[in-house]
C-alpha cells in the first residue's frame, strides 16, 4: 500500500481537481465565442456558495429524495478511483471497465428515482430523456471499450491504458473506430452540445440539469460535483485509452494533464461549432456510433483477431 | 441410508403433512407453516449436497422404474427452490387469510412446490415427466381457484396449450434419450447420426425453452404469471421457469453431448432477443405484475446468454472461460429467483392493500407501507443491476464472460460475443429505465387514489419473508462468494479458479470486481455526505417549486408519458397504436378520448397467423369427418389397400 502512495495521492487529487474541467471548458468556449468568460475556477466558487446554503425538501418526499445526491456523489467518487490516472489506481476496487458501467448506473438510478419523488414535470422530462439516451449510450460505451480491450485482451483499465501507451495502436483501424464512438459517449455522459446544452436556462430543453431543479444548498453542490466528476471520468478515460502517452515516465502525469486539457479544448470547439440536436435525433447519432464500432470489430476480425 | 437421505424424506413427509393440515380451513396457518418447515428441510438436504459435493440416492437410469437422487446440480436447484418457496409459503399465511378458497389454494401451492422438487430429484424419464406435468398443472388449478372470469380462463388456456404443445418436445427428447441409453452413457449419442442429434436438440430446445419463457415462445408467460395469487406468482416466476432451465442445462451440458454446431449460436440469438425484447416490452407495460412477468423473460434471456457463452467457449477449447460463463448463469439463476420472488411478493402485498396494480393509479406507497416499500426498492435495484445488489454481481460475471468470449473465442465467436455483450449492456440500461419508472410510479410521489392514501402496512407474516429475501439480495451482492463458492463446482468444465470465488471476483487475465470494498466505500462516503448535509442546518420543508408553477395532480406523469421518448425513437420496431377522438359539441370541445397501446408483436405477427393457419387446416380436415358410415368404411378399405400395396412393394 505504501509503494502505491503516489498513485493514491494522484487519484484522490482527481476528486478535488474534477470541477476544474467544466470550468476550463466554459472558459475556452467563452474565448472561442469572443467573450472574456469566467475563470476556470468558477465551479469552485459556485460549490462554495451552495455549500453555505440550506437544503430544501419538498413536502411528501421520502428518503429517496434526500439520499440521492449523496449516493450519486459517492458512486461517482468510487468511479473516479476505479479509473486509472496514468498507469495505476488505488487498487481498492480493482479497475474493471464493467464495474465502471455499474457505478454510473447507480448514479443514474438515484437521480432519476429522486426526480419522481417530488414528481415535478420538468424533472421527470429530463430524467426520462437521460435514461433514454443511456439505453443507446451504454451498449456504445461497452462496444467501444471492447474494441480497446482487444489489444491487451483484458477488461482491466490499467492494462488497457498501458496497451494504449504503445504508439503502434494509432495504425489500427479498430482503435480509430473506438475513439470516434467513445467521443460520442463522452458528449452524452457529460451532457455537452450537440446532445445537451449545459448553459440553457429553458427547462423544456434541459436533459441533465432538469432532474436537479428541485434541489438546493449542499444537495445541489453534491449533484454539481457529480456532474463535474463525470467530465473528469470521461475525459481522463479518453486521454488514457486513446492517446498514446508515455505512462511510465516520471512526467507522465503532466502529459496526461496536457492531453486532458487538449480534450477540453476539443469539447469546447465542438460545443461552439454545433447547435443542440433534436432529442429524438440523438439515438440516430449514437446508432451511427454503434455502426462505427461494428466496422472496427470487422476490421479486427478480418485482421485475424490477433 | 445416509443422514441426508433421511433429511430429504422427513422434509417431504412434513410437507405432505402440512398440505393435509392446510386443507382444513381452521388450521390453514399451521398447515402453511408446517409446509414451509418441510420445504426448508428439503432445501437443507439440497444445499448440503451442493456444499459437500457428494451425491445422494441413485444416479440417472435409462429404465422406466421410479428412481430419485440428488447430485450437486440438482442440489443447487433444490436449494434455490427452497430459498424462494419457504418465504412464499410463510407469506401465504398472511396473504391467504380471509380470501376465498384459501385451503384449496394452500393445498395446490404445496403440491406445486413438491412437484418442482420432484422434477429436479427425478432420476428416470417417467418420474421426470410425471412431475413435469404436475408442475404445469398445479398453477393452472390455482389460477382458476382465484378467479374464473373470461380473461383468467383464457390465460390458463393459453398457458396450458403452449406448455403442452411444447411438452411434446420434452416428452420426445426424454423418452428418446432413455431409449438410446444417454442417461448413463455420455458417449451414447456420439454414435448416432447428426440428423437424430439435431432432432433431439431441437425438441429439447423447443420443449424446455418454451417452459423457461425464452423468446419467441414466451407468449404464455406474461398472461399466466400475473393471474396467479401473489405467492404462487413468486414461485412461478422465481423458480418454475428455472426448473425448465434445469432441464435445458441437463440436456445441453450432459445428455445431448456432443451438440450439433447450430445449437449454441441459436441459443445465444434467442437469449439476446429475450433480454432486449423482454425488457423493452416490460418497459411498455402499465400493470405491475404483467411488467414483472416480462422481466422474467428478460432474466431468463440473461441466464441463457451465460449458458450459450459457456457452450461456445467450450467449443473453442476455452474450458476455464466456459466454467466462468456457466457459473455466471447459475449465479444469475439464483439471484433472479431471489429478487423476482421478492418483487412479486411485494406486488401481492400492494394488491391486497389497494386492490388493482395499475401503475398510473398507485403512488406514494413508500410512505404508507414503509417496510414493504423499502424491500420493493431493494428488489428493484437488484433487478436493475445496480451495485451493490446481487443482480449486478451476476450481470458483471455474464458480461465478463461474453467480453472474454469476444476476445478469446476466435473469429467465429468474436462477433457473437461482442454483439451479445452490447445487447446485455442495452438490457441493463433498459432495466434501469424500467425500474426507475416502477419505483417512481408505485413508491414515490403523490398518492393517486384515495384507497392508496389510506393503505396500511401488511402484517408481520407478510413483511418478514420480503425482508428475508431483500437481505439475501444484498448479502449475495456484497459477498457473492457465499453463493459463488458452492456454484463454482457445478460446471461440467471443472471448478472456477479460487481467485474468482473470493471476496474479490478476479477473472484470470482480465478485470477484477471487489463488491465488498465498493459497497463499503459507497455506503461510507454517502453516510459522510449525509452527515455533512445535516451539519448545514435543518433541511427546510418547502412546497414543490417546479419552476414556479402550481402543482396539479391531474398533470402527474404517467407510465406511458415517462417512456414516450423511447417509444417514439423505437416506433419502427414497437409500432405503437394511438387514437385520439375529439367529440365536439357545436364548436366547443365536449370530450377528448385518447387511447394508446403497444401491441405485443409476437402475438400479432407470429402466433395469430399460426393459429389461424391451424384453424383453417382443421376446417379442411373436418370435411373428411362426415359422420356417414359408408365414408368410414371407404377410409378403411383405402387404408387396407394402401397397407397391402406397401407390403407387396416390400417397404418394411
Amino acid at each position: 500500500m505504501v509503494g502505491n502512495a503516489p498513485a493514491i495521492a494522484v487519484q484522490l487529487a482527481g476528486l478535488a481537481v474534477a470541477p476544474l474541467l467544466p470550468g476550463t471548458i466554459q472558459t475556452i468556449k467563452a474565448r472561442l465565442q469572443g467573450r472574456r468568460g469566467a475563470s476556470p475556477l468558477q465551479p469552485y466558487r459556485e460549490l462554495r456558495r451552495l455549500w453555505r446554503k440550506q437544503s430544501v425538501a419538498p413536502h411528501d418526499t421520502t428518503f429517496v429524495y434526500r439520499l440521492a445526491p449523496s449516493l450519486s456523489a459517492a458512486a461517482l467518487a468510487c468511479a473516479l478511483l476505479v479509473v486509472p490516472v496514468g498507469a495505476s489506481t488505488v487498487g481498492w476496487f480493482g479497475s474493471d471497465m464493467l464495474v465502471l458501467v455499474g457505478l454510473l448506473a447507480v448514479a443514474r438510478f438515484a437521480t432519476a428515482a429522486a426526480a419522481w419523488d417530488p414528481g415535478g414535470g420538468f424533472s421527470l422530462m429530463g430524467a426520462a430523456r437521460d435514461l433514454m439516451f443511456s439505453v443507446f449510450a451504454e451498449p456504445l460505451l461497452l462496444l467501444a471499450l471492447v474494441l480497446v480491450a482487444v489489444g491487451p485482451r483484458s477488461t482491466d483499465l490499467v492494462r488497457m491504458a498501458s496497451a494504449a501507451g504503445d504508439a503502434n495502436i494509432v495504425s489500427t483501424p479498430a482503435h480509430w473506430c473506438a475513439a470516434l464512438a467513445f467521443g460520442l459517449v463522452v458528449l452524452v455522459e457529460t451532457g455537452r452540445q450537440p446532445i445537451d446544452n449545459p448553459d440553457t436556462h429553458l427547462e423544456l430543453t434541459m436533459v441533465h440539469e432538469s432532474p436537479l431543479l428541485e434541489y438546493a444548498g449542499r444537495d445541489l453542490a453534491m449533484l454539481q460535483w457529480t456532474a463535474a466528476a463525470r467530465h473528469w471520468l470521461m475525459l481522463v478515460l479518453a486521454a488514457g485509452l486513446f492517446i498514446p502517452l508515455p505512462l511510465t515516465a516520471p512526467w507522465s502525469v503532466l502529459a496526461l494533464a496536457a492531453a486532458v486539457a487538449a480534450l477540453c479544448a476539443v469539447v469546447a470547439l465542438v460545443e461552439t461549432s454545433l447547435a443542440k440536436m433534436r432529442i429524438l435525433r440523438v439515438p440516430v447519432l449514437l446508432g451511427a456510433g454503434v455502426a462505427t464500432c461494428m466496422i472496427g470489430l470487422a476490421s479486427w476480425i478480418a485482421g485475424g483477431t490477433t | 441410508m445416509t443422514p441426508l437421505a433421511w433429511v430429504l424424506i422427513v422434509g417431504v413427509a412434513v410437507t405432505v403433512a402440512g398440505i393435509a393440515v392446510s386443507a382444513v380451513p381452521c388450521t390453514l396457518r399451521t398447515g402453511l407453516t408446517v409446509q414451509a418447515i418441510g420445504v426448508a428441510l428439503i432445501g437443507i438436504a439440497g444445499a448440503a449436497v451442493v456444499v459437500g459435493a457428494a451425491s445422494v440416492g441413485s444416479q440417472f437410469s435409462n429404465s422406466l422404474g421410479p428412481t430419485i437422487g440428488i447430485d450437486p446440480l440438482s442440489g443447487f436447484f433444490i436449494a434455490s427452490i427452497a430459498l424462494v418457496s419457504t418465504p412464499a409459503l410463510v407469506y401465504a399465511c398472511g396473504y391467504l387469510s380471509g380470501s376465498h378458497h384459501a385451503p384449496a389454494i394452500a393445498v395446490t401451492s404445496g403440491v406445486f412446490v413438491l412437484a418442482l422438487f420432484g422434477v429436479v430429484i427425478a432420476r428416470d424419464a417417467v418420474t421426470f415427466l410425471m412431475m413435469w406435468e404436475l408442475m404445469s398443472l398445479a398453477p393452472a388449478v390455482t389460477i382458476l381457484l382465484v378467479s374464473r372470469n373470461a380473461e383468467s380462463c383464457r390465460s390458463v388456456l393459453v398457458y396450458l396449450g403452449s406448455t403442452h404443445l411444447a411438452g411434446v418436445g420434452v416428452w420426445l427428447s426424454m423418452l428418446a434419450l432413455a431409449h438410446l441409453g444417454a442417461f448413463t452413457d455420455p458417449h451414447a449419442l456420439a454414435a448416432q447420426p447428426t440428423v437424430i442429434r439435431s432432432l433431439l436438440a431441437g425438441a429439447a430446445l423447443l420443449g424446455f425453452g418454451t417452459k423457461a419463457g425464452l423468446m419467441p415462445f414466451h407468449s404464455w408467460l406474461p398472461r399466466a404469471h400475473p393471474a396467479a395469487p401473489g405467492h404462487v406468482s413468486a414461485v412461478m416466476s422465481g423458480v418454475m421457469i428455472k426448473v425448465a432451465l434445469y432441464g435445458l442445462v441437463r440436456m445441453l451440458f450432459e445428455w445431448l453431448a456432443p451438440l450439433p454446431e447450430w445449437v449454441a449460436p441459436l441459443l445465444l440469438g434467442a437469449a439476446a432477443l429475450s433480454c432486449v425484447a423482454g425488457v423493452l416490452y416490460a418497459l411498455m407495460q402499465h400493470e405491475l405484475k404483467r411488467l414483472l412477468a416480462f422481466h422474467s423473460v428478460e432474466n431468463v434471456g440473461i441466464i441463457a446468454l451465460g449458458l450459450a457463452a459457456s457452450l461456445l467457449a467450450a467449443e473453442a477449447g476455452q474450458l476455464q472461460l466456459a466454467a466462468l460463463a456457466f457459473a455466471a448463469a447459475m449465479l444469475h439463476t439464483l439471484n433472479h429467483a431471489l429478487f423476482k420472488s421478492l418483487l412479486f411478493l411485494c406486488a401481492g402485498s400492494f394488491q391486497r392493500q389497494v386492490g388493482k396494480l395499475d401503475l398510473d393509479r398507485l403512488g406514494g406507497l413508500l410512505r404508507t407501507m414503509p417496510v414493504t416499500g423499502t424491500a420493493f426498492l431493494a428488489g428493484s435495484m437488484a433487478i436493475a443491476g445496480v451495485p451493490p445488489f446481487n443482480g449486478f454481481a451476476s450481470e458483471w460475471l455474464t458480461l465478463q464472460a461474453l467480453v472474454q468470449l469476444a476476445l478469446h473465442g476466435g473469429q467465429a465467436s468474436a462477433p457473437m460475443g461482442a454483439l451479445a455483450a452490447a445487447a446485455l449492456a442495452a438490457t441493463a440500461a433498459l432495466a434501469v429505465f424500467c425500474f426507475v419508472k416502477v419505483v417512481g410510479l408505485v413508491l414515490l410521489g403523490a398518492h393517486r387514489q384515495k384507497v392508496v392514501a389510506s393503505s396500511q402496512e401488511v402484517p408481520a407474516s407478510m413483511t418478514g419473508p420480503v425482508i428475508f429475501l431483500a437481505v439475501l439480495c444484498l448479502a449475495i451482492g456484497v459477498v457473492p462468494a457465499i453463493a459463488l463458492g458452492p456454484i463454482g463446482h457445478l460446471s461440467p468444465y471443472g471448478p472456477l479458479p479460487a481467485s474468482a470465488t473470493g471476496l474479490t471476483l478476479a477473472v484470470p487475465g482480465s478485470g477484477t470486481f471487489a463488491p465488498l470494498a465498493v459497497a463499503a466505500f459507497i455506503v461510507g462516503c454517502a453516510a459522510a455526505l449525509q452527515l455533512a448535509r445535516r451539519r448545514a442546518g435543518t433541511t427546510a420543508p418547502s412546497p414543490m417549486w417546479i419552476c414556479g408553477q402550481v402543482p396539479d395532480n391531474r398533470l402527474a406523469w404517467t407510465s406511458a408519458g415517462f417512456t414516450k421518448s423511447l417509444r417514439l425513437v423505437l416506433a419502427v420496431v414497437l409500432r405503437p397504436r394511438r387514437t385520439v377522438s375529439v367529440e365536439l359539441d357545436g364548436v366547443l370541445v365536449h370530450s377528448v378520448v385518447h387511447e394508446s397501446e403497444v401491441p405485443h408483436l409476437f402475438d400479432d405477427l407470429l402466433f395469430r397467423p399460426a393459429l389461424n393457419g391451424i384453424l383453417a387446416a382443421s376446417r379442411v380436415l373436418r370435411r373428411t369427418q362426415s359422420g356417414s358410415l359408408r365414408a368410414y368404411l371407404a377410409y378403411l378399405l383405402i387404408t387396407l389397400a394402401a397397407v397391402l400395396a406397401v407390403v407387396r412393394l416390400g417397404v418394411s
